[in-house]
């Protein structure tokens, strides 16, 4: 018991030092989300005045401004949609790909493996030219169908690596009793492994939401003949243009803030259900 | 203060629409500056030529059941000039007419697949920094040939052609590998902008030698004010233009031209080296670095703030910060001063030039319907409503009679009148060979922090100018003068 | 007849996203290893082929050689710093509040930390640039060196220094990535059982030591999966990159990334080929690079 005593002290120090760095990182995170908004209410000369003043009056009209040019509200709602049903689609041909390479033995499994994990290694820029006539061909150009089935397959190769990582990690046992008992595969596979593999499939959804939810350069050349379809980069991207050109920065800066808040209050409010789903992992 | 004032408003105006380019004798330098490539033979593409038709109201024989297309890049113009003025005047040309309207910042991203996918819209404003290729576009057939808009009867006078009612610098500019594909639009005023309410309240007068220049940046250090800045990010080509000018001011336009025809060693001409020089000077003794780091909004910003006196820009400025424009400032533009005392070009000499490109596609959907659209644009009515949403000149002659001209766009004009025949010429290869120009528009910066010298700047854009030259798949363009 | 059922099952799982992908993903690719081949310039209809050529002018190509010493910069530093912060923030939150009652738990308010950390990942690259352009503003009305000047520091030009300016975008990338991996990271560990924190806190064992012996050896397989999906997010570098610094990869090429110089032949010089080789030639590295990756963190599963 003596060396627990010693050890005491130290642990206070080690506690107070963690608590100076969680606390430093969550400064770095705030004080610039924080000063985007507090822009928002600012003037031309006093964004570009001293950074640490406050707005001199509260100003509302960039968020109308923002509003107005940017379409904010339509294309939050196209964004909303398409990333709704990508990952959607992603989440559930993902798993199943996965899951079948994972955990089945059959000529050919690590080659389409490795088919689909070699996605991973070209810069998608690269493939948009071609990519813009296999959608024209398919006849999905300007549609968020189209926009949907390609994020879902962009999507898949990561998908795919993680999850047969995280099916491989799963206990034979349970899906082998399953089995026996006359379930047949694609029963085991939704109903036992599945749920088993809960905590990994929330975070490839986490993934796939954000990875969907930034998106640019596809939406940019496959809805460009629409502009009623845009999603909310794109919106930005014209906004954050138009404040070069027309220096309308607070603009800029309430468009920013009008797409962050809506995002955060979404995580906030389900940050205990993502966590408590990573965190009541099935493995035990 | 050298403005002789004593020109009426009018007469200005007239300097600006209608004499800018055209009758004075700088008209004829700047009609010189044609692409003499391929010989210039008019209009020698059947396949994109369409046949002008009698009726003068309709000479393209448009037919108002087609849709229309217009994309139209959104920057510094924004767009409504677009889609409240001149697609109005097609909807009243053409009753029942539906027009589509798309405004983006991203052209070729947007455009560059859609053309190729045989997609392509009717009317495009090519310009931004994703612009495309006009030669590549060109050499596929892409543009329609305009010789036939400017051979059409005018809008407002239907005895006379539109070419005759335009700048000649346009029909100039308008050639792309020797033929009529492209309509700039604008006209703009390049050198040196500042503040004319803080020098008249100081009682400075405009340098026109180095050596005042100089002398000046030491006085306004003084009062804790730059002598000169460019935006190091997004708009060091400022910077770039600016030294361009000087060497052709220093040199003659030759020495511009010869950067544009890539001839050998061009880069390496002694005013070109002198040009780098004395402004890398001036960075180092009156400049501050971190306008390396800041972009146009933001060095514009604090050049209103009185803590920068000139600034290597155009004339658009002037609208671009209307805003944040506070009362005690006023636009007005300064030439580069003599460098050696021996220049080319006399002291007050300007760049003045045409933009903001405009294209129909040959392969659209109503080829028609884009030239009659230019047309419209070409108007008084089109060219005066871009003038008063836009505070632009267009290349339309007389049409901005009887807009209220802000102070900027006067000063320009005086300056243009003063200049005479010293004009600038722009440089072409901006356009021709964007790699080259990219990588001028870098080393720009590398040569003003002082971390190359100029001799360096020149012989590493000689080193890309002639991989251009031997670079085959590249387009080769050339101008005579 | 199971054989058949095991077959038709595996085909059925396979056959939906096995076409989206060779559709939308695979057959734009292979369209883009042809154009490497050719001297494409993005418009003509005419697609000249030149053989292995492009890929002998890279060799001589000084802006491609830049540009991959810095992607290399950027494929070490940003995996270990941020999967090192990453880690070390997990571990105080999941395991930082020492031994109590029945387990481990994090440090107090880790809730509070774990949802704040995650916030930079929900912002769009186009967001975060803007910001961060405000953040290194190279005058004194930047935020830091705003910051700065109140101590009496010269405002520092983080981005227009070329020694500085990758740190300062890899910073950014780090900021923005270490959220997620916090998230990750946790997870893993909550799924580590407790009785071994447990046995070994008994045994008198230090936080840094359950750290090294017990969580880091666990979490093999995640730190693996991080490292090298950070890995591929560096080519999303390109698009912070050309907010921030700009889309030449100022200040002297010093933030050139392969994407950007990629980006930049097929768009902006319209070399469509010459880039797609460039692009088939990254895709070899970063293929390398996962394979080499994989090899020397390879080892046996830590069995639970």
């Amino acid at each position: 018991m003596a060396p627990r005593e010693i050890e005491r002290p130290r642990f206070g120090v080690l506690n107070g030092l963690s608590h100076v760095a969680l606390a430093v990182w969550a400064l770095l995170i705030v004080a610039p989300l924080l000063w985007t908004f507090l822009a928002s209410f600012k003037s031309n000369a006093e964004i570009f005045g001293d950074p640490l003043q406050l707005p001199g009056a509260l100003r509302l009209d960039a968020w109308g401004r923002a509003w107005d040019t940017a379409h904010i509200g339509r294309y939050m709602l196209n964004t909303v949609i398409v990333v709704l049903f990508g990952t959607a689609g992603t989440m559930v041909f993902g798993s199943m790909a996965a899951y079948v390479l994972a955990r089945y033995r059959f000529p050919g499994s690590r080659l389409i493996y490795y088919y689909f994990v070699a996605g991973l290694a070209f810069p998608v820029f690269l493939a948009l030219g071609p990519l813009f006539f296999v959608v024209k061909q398919v006849g999905l150009l300007n549609s968020h169908v189209g926009l949907v089935l390609v994020y879902v397959a962009y999507s898949l190769p990561f998908t795919v690596f993680f999850l047969a990582a995280f099916f491989r990690t799963l206990p034979e046992a349970v899906a082998e009793a399953a089995q026996i008992d006359g379930a047949s595969h694609t029963r085991t596979f939704f109903q036992i492994m599945v749920p088993m593999a809960r905590p990994g499939l929330i975070s490839i959804t986490i993934f796939n939401v954000l990875g969907q939810w930034n998106q640019y350069l596809l939406p940019l050349v496959l809805l460009a003949g629409d502009p009623d379809k845009w999603v909310l980069t794109q919106g930005i991207a014209r906004i954050s243009t138009l404040a070069g050109y027309e220096a309308d920065w607070p603009g800029l800066f309430a468009a920013l803030s009008i797409t962050i808040l809506p995002v955060m209050i979404v995580y906030i409010i389900f940050q205990r259900q993502i966590q408590s789903g990573l965190g009541s992992g099935a493995l035990k | 203060m050298t403005h002789p004032g004593d020109i009426t408003r009018r007469q200005l105006l007239r300097r600006i629409g209608i004499t800018a380019l055209a009758a004075g004798p700088g008209a004829g330098l700047l009609a010189a500056c044609a692409t003499a490539g391929t010989g210039g033979e008019p209009s020698a593409a059947p396949s994109t030529s369409l046949p002008a038709s009698a009726d003068p109201k309709n000479p393209f024989g448009v037919d108002a059941q087609k849709p229309l297309e217009v994309v139209i890049f959104s920057g510094g113009y924004g767009d409504a000039y677009a889609k409240d003025l001149h697609e109005e005047l097609y909807r009243k040309a053409f009753a029942g007419v539906t027009v589509k309207h798309t405004a983006t910042q991203e052209i070729g991203t947007q455009l560059r697949p859609r053309l190729i996918g045989g997609d392509a819209p009717d009317v495009i404003n090519n310009s931004g920094p994703k612009s495309m290729d006009l030669a590549a576009l060109a050499a596929e057939g892409h543009l329609a040939d305009l010789a036939s808009l400017f051979d059409a009867p005018s809008v407002d006078d239907p005895a006379k052609k539109v070419r005759d009612t335009i700048t000649p610098a346009v029909l100039e500019n308008a050639k792309v590998t020797g033929k009529d594909l492209v309509l700039n639009y604008t006209v703009s005023h390049r050198a040196l902008w500042y503040n004319a309410k803080l020098f008249a309240a100081k009682g400075w007068t405009l340098p026109a030698t180095w050596e005042e220049f100089t002398a000046l940046g030491e006085t306004a250090k003084k009062e804790g004010i730059l002598l000169f800045a460019y935006p190091g990010q997004k708009g060091p080509y400022y910077q770039f233009w600016n030294v361009l000018y000087t060497a052709a001011k220093i040199g003659g336009n030759q020495v511009i031209i010869d950067i544009d025809n890539l001839v050998d060693n061009a880069w390496n001409a002694e005013p070109m080296k002198r040009a780098v020089t004395v402004w890398a000077d001036i960075q180092a003794k009156y400049g501050d670095k971190a306008y390396f780091g800041l972009d146009h909004t933001q060095t514009q910003i604090k050049q209103l703030q009185n803590k920068v006196l000139f600034y290597p820009v155009g004339s658009w400025i002037e609208n671009e910060m209307a805003k944040d424009k506070p009362d005690d400032f006023e636009y007005a533009i300064a030439p580069i001063p003599e460098v050696t005392g021996s220049d080319r070009m006399p002291y007050g000499a300007i760049q003045v030039g045409v933009g903001e490109n405009f294209v129909v596609a040959a392969k659209g959907k109503n080829p028609q319907g884009g030239l009659e659209y230019l047309r419209l644009m070409l108007s008084k009515e089109g060219a005066r409503g871009f003038t008063e949403k836009t505070k632009n000149v267009t290349v339309v002659n007389g049409a901005a009679e009887g807009v209220d001209l802000p102070a900027g766009l006067m000063s320009a004009a005086r300056a243009q009148d003063r200049a005479g025949r010293n004009v600038i010429t722009e440089a072409r290869f901006e356009g021709w060979y964007k790699e080259l120009f990219d990588y001028g528009t870098e080393q720009i910066n590398v040569v003003m922090a002082g971390r190359i010298t100029p001799e360096e700047f020149c012989a590493n854009l000689q080193k890309k100018a002639d991989a251009v030259k031997k670079d085959d798949a590249v387009t080769k363009q050339t101008r005579s003068s | 007849m199971e054989r058949l059922r095991r077959y038709g099952f595996v085909a059925g799982f396979l056959a939906v996203p096995l076409v989206l992908y060779t559709v939308f993903v695979i057959s734009p690719y292979v369209q883009a290893f042809q154009l490497a081949l050719t001297s494409w310039n993005g418009y003509s209809s005419i697609v000249r082929y030149v053989g292995l050529d492009n890929f002998g002018r890279l060799f001589q190509d000084e802006v491609f050689w830049r540009a991959l010493r810095n992607h290399g910069i950027l494929l070490l530093v940003l995996p270990l710093v941020t999967i090192l912060i990453a880690l070390v923030f997990a571990f105080l939150l999941n395991l930082g509040g020492g031994t109590r009652g029945a387990g481990m738990k994090g440090v107090w308010g880790s809730n509070f930390y774990r949802t704040v950390f995650f916030f930079p990942q929900v912002l769009a690259v186009a967001v975060v640039g803007v910001l961060f352009q405000a953040v290194y503003r190279p005058d004194e009305d930047g935020v830091i060196n705003g910051v700065l000047a109140r101590f009496g520091v010269d405002p520092v030009g983080w981005l227009i220094e070329p020694d500085l300016a990758l740190w300062s975008i890899i910073a950014v990338m780090v900021w923005q990535a270490v959220g997620f991996y916090v998230v990750l990271f946790s997870a893993g560990m909550a799924a580590i059982p407790k009785d071994y924190f447990e046995a070994a806190a008994l045994d008198g064992a230090n936080r840094l030591r359950l750290f090294f012996s017990i969580t880091l050896p666990l979490l093999r397989d995640t730190v693996q999966v991080g490292w090298i999906y950070l890995g591929i997010a560096a080519f999303d570098g390109f698009a912070l990159i050309q907010v921030l610094a700009g889309d030449k990869g100022e200040p002297d090429g010093a933030t050139t990334i392969l994407p950007i110089t990629i980006y930049n032949t097929a768009f902006s010089y319209q070399k469509v080929g010459y880039a797609s080789a460039m692009g088939v030639a990254l895709f070899f590295l970063t293929v390398t690079f996962a394979v080499l990756t994989l090899r020397t963190t390879r080892r046996e599963r830590v069995e639970l």
